[in-house]
């Protein structure tokens, strides 16, 4: 009896550690160039981030070495369907300039995509121009919303967001709550 | 019996801890992990970046922000729409999952006496 009870004394106060722990609020995260904060935003619970950085890449082809600016990418740990990212290119400066950046979306990110709606909105407090459409990768459809979002000194922060037919949609509140999360930083 | 308690006392302090560590480490690793391996998206947004040039001619006359318009005075105001629309509920499959099969491995019987 005696070794019964300790038992359930130990689990219970395991349960109640456990549950307090597993009561974290979202992991805070800035997006920095060159050591400047640009932004910040709410990685979820249970998403991976990966941050990337400034680097060259080179196309095999052109032979031309390029700056590329960091993505930032994030996902559900264990779901594939459902992905994120942010990224502030060099010398975009404008949402209408962010909006010619995303023009060639169809050659990387999404196949044959059909634009559903167009938006402005803000997002931060900042105003920004929210593009969804549908396409397909991997021969499978998905969903896609491409936000511009106005920051201060001239920069933009580009979010590209992919939800493979199939996903939970509740997965939409949390990409959601990483927008509401979202904040310019001076 | 003051020993007693101490016992107890440190059998729920150790476990309980250990299940915080647990937890803990469970929300670190997983929460800002990093992601290793094939990432398609993640690499299609690099190359976007990287072809981009070819495409944005950079403009500097950039407009000034305008204060956001206010709504007519005793409305309230509009709710924006989050940026990301809910995509359709998945669809039911025709087909039932059969209930699951009872494993054929039985918790041995206590041995009678």
């Amino acid at each position: 009896m005696q070794l019964f009870m300790k038992n359930v004394l130990a689990a219970s106060a395991t349960l109640w550690l456990g549950l307090a722990a597993g009561g974290h609020a979202d992991t805070p995260v800035t997006y920095t160039q060159a050591g400047q904060a640009l932004f910040r935003f709410d990685v979820p619970d249970f998403w991976m981030l990966r941050t990337g950085g400034m680097r060259d890449i080179e196309d095999t082809q052109l032979g031309d070495t390029r700056a590329v600016a960091r993505v930032m990418g994030l996902r559900p740990v264990t779901d594939d369907k459902v992905w994120m990212g942010f990224v502030s290119p060099t010398g975009v400066a404008t949402i209408r300039d962010g909006v010619r950046y995303l023009q060639d979306i169809d050659k990387f990110l999404v196949n044959d995509p059909q634009v559903t709606s167009t938006s402005d909105m803000s997002i931060g407090g900042r105003p920004a121009k929210v593009i969804r459409g549908t396409g397909r990768r991997d021969g499978r459809g998905v969903s896609f919303t491409a936000t511009v979002i106005d920051l201060p000194r001239d920069r933009v922060a580009v979010s590209v967001a992919v939800i493979r037919d199939g996903a939970d949609p509740a997965y939409a509140d949390e990409l959601n709550a990483v927008y509401a999360s979202f904040r310019p930083l001076q | 019996m003051t020993r007693k308690l101490f016992k107890r006392f440190a059998l729920v302090l150790g476990l309980g801890s250990a299940g915080f560590t647990l937890s803990g480490c469970e929300g670190v690793t997983y929460g800002v992990g990093v992601g290793i391996g094939y990432d398609p998206f993640y690499d299609s947004m690099l190359w976007n970046d990287y072809y981009r040039n070819v495409n944005v001619n950079v403009d500097v006359d950039r407009p000034p922000n305008k204060p956001p318009n206010k709504p007519p005075h005793g409305k309230p105001p509009v709710r924006p729409k989050p940026p990301v629309a809910k995509p359709p509920a998945r669809p039911r499959p025709p087909v039932a999952r059969p209930p699951a099969a009872r494993p054929p491995i039985h918790r041995p019987a206590p041995r009678r006496r």
